[in-house]
């Protein structure tokens, strides 16, 4: 009996090896991702002692007007195509040049200070630095950020103002009776400057604020990870790691495979468990389960030599222009990487969801039938209601799959760090994107480890592992725990 | 109910014009021609791969002069670089060393007619664009097989627990539920995992044994649900059986049960092999190298070869359309690579499909 009791205790340490491995996933994600947020504090107080927080403010400034500046040009090419074969082109567009450059000169000064202090605040940053790692409690004295922050701020004050007032100036003499277009989008454009006017004080008084001694508490350092808006590593700025532009790209794909997948896949499943015949089923549901075994690598491949240019070409058709995002000139992007997407969702779909409607009780649909419900009514009041829960793990199910899948969205959504522009509406969707799985497989083989990259990519791997394993306990929860993602 | 139409001509009871039989008919052909067009979308990217890379593939065979008289060189050769040249005017294409024996000889046939040789101009050049693919046809295969055997090994007696030995208590319940997020868990997670705890924790580097690891923890709960499945099929009355004869646990479970579960349980390695052959992922940082010309058997002994990192299919075909561009001088090795792996996966998935249904009896 002794030796029964041994095997016995040999195959349940075999079972623990499971919980242990599901634990030790957990515990080596948080191991190597949590000290992110120490090393990100650390890089974001640098940031602020060494001065570049007070500069960023002013570089904001800047780009500020970078914009502004390339609504001209953008007004100009317009105004230069409408005025073509007119008899006074040339002057018009040279009254319009004219108040270009004057606009765009008029920050001249401002570009100067924004390159100065920029230099001199990379040269503090990199005093600091060297000061600690030899060990030196204190930076070498005259390099503190404080003080030549404190400098130079009158003429920062100046400069702002001065700025302000040159571009109200130059608005008010702005060019006008050019085209009635142009005077209305100038008109638009001096409105803009009237409400940069009032960000220009802002910017002012938030760099009069500026304290670099203020501490950075670790609530900002969290937010800036989980809401930050931006992604930029290898920078000579400032290093940011906000998960905001990788969650929105995975969600926007996620978003386009899904629109495809659900319908097409409960649609499919409804026709195979409910309307085909045996025969059809039998050959039918097979193949969909081999489809589900093309390896994601050869679907990512057929995105870039195949569909990623059939797709862009057919929106270049005339008779799609009504189309929000129509025509879209990058190959690579989210529809692609949607629509591959999407080709991976519906099996999984399909499979769950027509195992679920094959559950539902033969009684309950030849009740409903012998009530003289046609076969459509049957369907549509008793098999779909009491297969819901069933369907709608099926979806999250499917939603799980495809928010882990890696290489279809590294090779086909485009890899363009930014959070979708969705101002644009349902055209958002033909936009390059990066996601929280490709920046991963894209990034981890060139980061230096133990580093803060690093740990950024491990803690994006905590995210995804949290949200699918969210994702399991709600349709453990929905189901009570008959649907299992392993079919 | 499948086979039932209401309408049948030959019943007299049946209503002759049920309101809305228009509308479900419509119904039933829209979700008809949705299935269709599923099929359709998943058969033409596989259809496509298939036609375009068989022509690389078929090309590739040789003659020789040794059994068995053919060889494929697409299938025996290592990748090499590509170069794209013109020579007369014309624009020719050939492989790393198939080039430089090239431009000897020309050099060679220059110096005896006595004139100076003129270099070729290389074009362009394009990396892992000619040659073949046995290094990562090899690699595959090692990564599967190995990750495999450690899969079942750990799914079997995982399952042998659950269905043998365990009742409904608190650790069951918990193993079951690992089991269900462990399967949920993305594949790049694992290769992340693997990468912390095999690679560095460990310090088994990139290497087969780790990438071994990473794929069977993955595999894990496709073999252990199908293996339970397996297991469970077998007829209480077996082990009863077995138990009155005074057999003990063990000796009903490896005489009775094991046996008669096997093919059950080949299922269960198919459909692990079939997940796990399909992932790139996982061993992108854990086992797979970009180049390497070494063959995994050439190797000096057990350590070094367990210790190995070594090319797989699925990398290198990400390797090769994200890093080499999309022409007609680099395509044909792309198709033939991309088409090779499909083949590759689609055995393992096509048994498992089949076998798998020939277990499970058909519902309904």
């Amino acid at each position: 009996m002794n030796q029964d009791k041994t095997i016995r205790s040999f195959f349940a340490c075999n079972a623990f090896l499971v919980v242990l491995s599901l634990l030790l996933i957990m515990l080596f994600l948080f191991r190597e991702g949590v000290p992110f947020f120490a090393k990100y504090h650390d890089s974001r107080s640098l940031y602020r002692s060494a001065g570049l927080e007070f500069v960023e403010h002013l570089r904001d400034a800047e780009r500020r007007h970078e914009q502004l500046c390339g609504k001209l040009v953008q007004l100009r090419s317009k105004l230069a195509a409408a005025l073509s074969g007119s008899p006074n082109a040339r002057e018009r567009l040279t009254a319009f040049d004219a108040f270009d450059n004057a606009f765009s000169e008029a920050a001249d000064p401002l570009r100067d200070l924004a390159e100065r202090l920029s230099s001199q605040s990379l040269a503090t940053r990199a005093a600091v630095a060297s000061a600690t790692v030899s060990g030196r409690a204190n930076a070498p004295a005259g390099t503190s950020a404080a003080t030549w922050a404190r400098a130079a701020l009158p003429e920062v004050r100046n400069i702002l103002a001065a700025l302000a007032a040159q571009r109200a100036h130059l608005v008010e003499m702005r060019p006008r009776g050019l085209s009635a277009e142009t005077d209305a989008a100038l008109n638009a454009f001096a409105h803009a400057v009237e409400q940069d006017r009032t960000a220009l004080a802002e910017t002012a008084a938030a760099m009069a604020a500026w304290d670099p001694s203020a501490p950075v508490s670790a609530f900002s350092t969290a937010a800036a990870f989980f809401f930050g808006g931006e992604w930029r590593t290898a920078s000579f700025w400032q290093d940011y790691y906000g998960i905001l532009p990788l969650f929105s790209g995975s969600l926007l794909v996620c978003a386009v495979a899904l629109s495809l997948a659900v319908p097409i896949g409960v649609a499919a499943a409804v026709h195979i468990s409910q309307v085909a015949g045996r025969r059809e089923r039998s050959l039918v549901k097979p193949a969909i389960e081999f489809i589900a075994a093309t390896p994601s690598v050869v679907l990512g491949f057929f995105g870039i030599s195949v569909l990623g240019g059939t797709l862009r070409d057919i929106s270049h058709s005339p008779w799609l222009s009504w189309v929000p995002g129509c025509p879209f000139s990058e190959r690579l992007n989210a529809l692609t990487a949607g629509c591959l997407l999407a080709l991976v969702a519906t099996p999984t779909i399909f499979t769950l969801a027509e195992d679920a409607l094959g559950n539902v009780s033969e009684s309950c649909k030849d009740a409903s039938l012998a009530l003289g419900a046609s076969r459509l009514q049957t369907i549509v009041r008793v098999v779909i209601p009491s297969a819901l829960p069933g369907i709608v793990s099926a979806c999250l199910l499917g939603f799980g799959r495809v928010i882990g899948e890696t290489m279809i969205v590294l090779l086909c959504a485009g890899n363009r760090v930014a959070i979708p522009d969705f101002s644009v509406g349902a055209g958002v969707i033909t936009q390059p994107v990066h996601t929280m799985t490709g920046i991963i497989a894209q990034e981890m083989g060139e980061v230096a480890h133990g580093g803060i990259h690093y740990r950024a990519l491990f803690l994006v791997g905590a995210v995804l592992f949290c949200l699918t394993m969210l994702i399991n306990l709600i349709v453990q929860h929905v189901t009570r725990g008959r649907v299992s993602p392993v079919h | 109910m499948e086979n039932g139409s209401q309408n049948d001509t030959g019943n007299p009871f049946a209503a002759t014009n049920i309101r809305g039989a228009t509308t479900e008919k419509a119904v039933f052909v829209l979700l008809r021609t949705v299935t269709l067009l599923l099929l359709f979308c998943g058969f033409a990217v596989i259809g496509r791969v298939a036609i375009k890379g068989t022509g690389t593939v078929l090309d590739a065979f040789e003659r020789t002069d040794t059994f068995p008289w053919f060889t494929n060189t697409f299938l025996t050769r290592t990748p090499e670089t590509l170069h794209v040249f013109k020579e007369d005017g014309q624009m020719r294409t050939l492989g790393d060393s198939a080039f430089r024996t090239h431009q000897k000889a020309r050099e060679e046939d220059a110096r005896v007619r006595g004139e100076t040789p003129t270099p070729l101009v290389v074009v362009e050049s394009h990396a892992h664009a000619a040659g073949g693919i046995l290094p990562c046809l090899a690699g595959s295969a090692l990564l599967t097989g190995g990750s495999m055997l450690i899969a079942l090994l750990l799914g079997v007696s995982c399952a042998i627990y659950l269905s043998e030995y365990a009742g409904n208590g608190r650790f069951v319940r918990l193993v079951r539920l690992s089991i269900l997020n462990l399967a949920g868990v993305p594949s790049i997670v694992f290769g992340l995992f693997g990468f912390s705890l095999f690679v560095t924790f460990f310090g088994w580097n990139v290497s087969l044994l780790a990438g071994w690891c990473t794929l069977a923890l993955m595999a894990l709960p496709a073999v252990i649900t199908a293996s339970e499945e397996a297991l469970r099929a077998v007829p209480t009355s077996w082990r009863e059986g077995g138990l009155a004869l005074g057999a003990t646990h063990w000796q009903v479970i490896q005489k009775n049960v094991l046996p008669r579960a096997t093919p059950g349980l080949l299922t269960a390695a198919i459909l692990g092999v079939a997940r796990v052959a399909g992932e790139t992922a996982p061993i992108m940082f854990t086992a797979a190298y970009v180049v390497r010309n070494e063959l995994p058997w050439e190797a000096g002994s057990l350590r070094e070869f367990v210790f190995q990192g070594v090319m797989a299919l699925p990398y290198h075909i990400y390797v090769i359309s994200a890093k080499v561009p999309q022409n007609e001088f680099t395509e044909k090795t792309q198709y033939g690579t991309a088409l090779v792996y499909l083949v590759f996966v689609m055995l393992f998935a096509a048994a498992a499909v089949i076998s798998r249904n020939r277990l499970r009896p058909h519902r309904g």
